[in-house]
């Protein structure tokens, strides 16, 4: 819709074919763009279809609606639609149990479907003291709906999701990478169903406990589980992308309630994500892709030869968009003993990466065409049969995390954007915070 | 008796935007010149060009012009080629639009 309302703002009419699930969606854009009274097309193509007769037949019943649109005389409220009251929702909302409050806030579509933490003044005000900033400052807006992420706003739905104190920082460097790839809000909304993968470098990944060992990514642990649950609600409540309202995942991902590590630097052999990034050791940053995807491997065999053949072996020509190795400590070992850096790692991953002799034939098509639409990286290639290659978008199309257990398998993360990854920025009594909350841990029992 | 509790909204307040009307429309389409913009969702095309037919047929002396947006939205994610988009909507006197969704 962006494109029609930029359209309109040029004085030219436009009409633009919108699925018919999508209007609640198109609308949203349109109003968050400051054109609520946007004329469309309602339709019943399916997204992404490729049903030529399909797509005949129900132009052809939206035609005499794409002529209205663009020469019916235009009412009233369309030559001027009337100025929207500033919505300053109230402060405090509701009062009541916890079953209450979790009914109150379900039914408004404020959660992610489990049980929240109430957000009492109480709660945020102890979350607050993990920001270093005063409550009411605005951090950034957030688009489509350009909802204030202010400080306190921000560690309401951190209440919400279940963080402590020492998560803030993190949450609003997270808010400030939402904001820094008008792609993001995209991803979110997408009949992709892609889902942020968030990872956390340096000290304060530590201090604030995310895992990066076993497990990195399964629940478990308060840091990792609550923070990607909380993006998920700020993403709700602030960007205002609501399931099958903004967001229209066709399969969804379950991904989108918490996918988040820390990088294992401790056991790397490379210099961490961060500092290949350009920030340094001791600085700690949030990293965010949009992968739709990841793919567990057992390497072909555990040395530098075996691990990258698979990595290569594993990429098939129709995947979209970025792509990720998360490698354990031992294949990250394996690689360095070999004599691989990172970066050489990554050009041998994008130099071997082809598409197979004969392959789109076998599959009884003529050329790739059918793959190219959302994969730039293949659109731009230079070389014909390459899967990999860079080019103004897609400038580092692969990257290499490290993190996990002691183990073999390796994962891959596919499609979305390239990485961004912004500065966490500590409040002054960091170590106060952390003296505080580091020990919230579980202790198993034995059995 | 169970603890009550009194909360904050987590919904995010929103500054007005200034508001913005439609353009106004065309008399007719015949004897127009119709901009047809393509994102690169694969169902556009195929969606412009079956209405593409349908102009041609009902009105004789209607023209068209294609864009082709490299991604999903030329106006918000192709900035380098603001230039280029702008030129080309002076040339048409309406748009049809297909973003594949």
């Amino acid at each position: 819709m962006y494109d029609a309302i930029y359209i309109e703002g040029k004085a030219k009419p436009a009409a633009t074919y919108v699925f018919e699930h999508f209007a609640n969606d198109a609308m949203s854009a349109a109003s968050s763009k400051g054109m609520p009274v946007i004329r469309i097309v309602p339709e019943t193509i399916v997204s992404e279809s490729t049903a030529t007769a399909t797509i005949e037949a129900a132009v052809a019943a939206a035609f005499d609606n794409v002529i209205a649109v663009l020469t019916g005389p235009l009412t009233a409220e369309e030559k001027s639609p009337k100025s929207r009251e500033p919505e300053h929702p109230a402060r405090l909302v509701f009062k009541g149990t916890l079953a209450e409050v979790n009914r109150f806030f379900y039914q408004r579509g404020w959660t992610d479907g489990l049980p929240i933490i109430p957000p009492t003044e109480e709660a945020v005000a102890e979350m607050l003291t993990g920001a270093g900033l005063p409550a009411d400052r605005l951090v950034e807006k957030l688009e489509p709906r350009q909802g204030k992420a202010t400080v306190e706003r921000i560690a309401v739905n951190a209440v919400m999701a279940g963080c402590l104190p020492t998560h803030l920082p993190m949450l609003m460097a997270g808010v400030h990478a939402l904001a820094a790839n008008p792609v993001c809000g995209m991803m979110a909304a997408s009949t992709g169903s892609f889902a942020p993968f968030w990872l956390i470098n340096g000290p304060a990944a530590k201090d604030a406990n995310f895992r990066a060992t076993y497990g990195a990514t399964s629940p478990g642990d308060i840091a990792n589980a609550a923070f990607g649950r909380a993006m998920g609600l700020i993403t709700k409540n602030i960007r205002g992308i609501r399931k099958q309202v903004e967001d229209m995942g066709v399969l969804g991902n379950p991904g989108k309630y918490s996918w988040v590590a820390a990088e294992n630097e401790e056991n790397s052999p490379w210099e961490p994500f961060h500092v290949s990034r350009g920030f340094k050791k001791e600085e700690s940053t949030v990293s965010l892709m949009f992968p739709q995807s990841f793919q567990q491997m057992m390497p072909f065999s555990t040395d530098d030869k075996g691990i990258l053949a698979t990595i290569v072996g594993s990429v098939v020509p129709a995947r979209q968009g970025a792509f990720a190795v998360l490698l354990t400590p031992n294949n990250a070992g394996s690689l360095a003993d070999g004599g691989w850096s990172k970066r050489s790692v990554k050009e041998f991953i994008i130099k071997n990466t082809v598409v197979p002799e004969g392959y789109y034939k076998r599959l009884g098509l003529d050329d790739s065409k059918p793959f190219d639409r959302g994969n730039v990286v293949i659109a731009n290639t230079a070389e014909k049969n390459a899967i990999f290659n860079t080019n103004s978008r897609f400038p580092d199309p692969v990257q290499v995390f490290v993190l996990g257990g002691f183990g073999s398998w390796m994962g891959f993360l596919q499609g979305g954007p390239e990485p961004i990854t912004k500065k966490v920025e500590l409040p002054q009594d960091w170590a106060q915070l952390v003296k505080k909350y580091k020990n919230v841990v579980p202790t198993y029992a034995r059995y | 008796m169970s603890e009550t509790y009194e909360v904050l909204s987590p919904w995010a307040e929103a500054d007005p935007i200034p508001l913005k009307g439609l353009s106004p429309r065309l008399d007719k389409l015949d004897g127009k010149k119709i901009g047809l913009l393509c994102n690169s969702k694969r169902a556009a095309p195929l969606i412009l060009d079956a209405t593409e037919k349908l102009l041609k047929r009902r009105f004789p002396n209607i023209e068209t012009s294609r864009f082709f947006a490299r991604s999903f939205s030329v106006s918000s994610l192709e900035k380098d080629r603001e230039g280029e988009f702008n030129d080309w909507l002076k040339g048409v006197d309406a748009v049809i639009a297909a973003v594949g969704d």
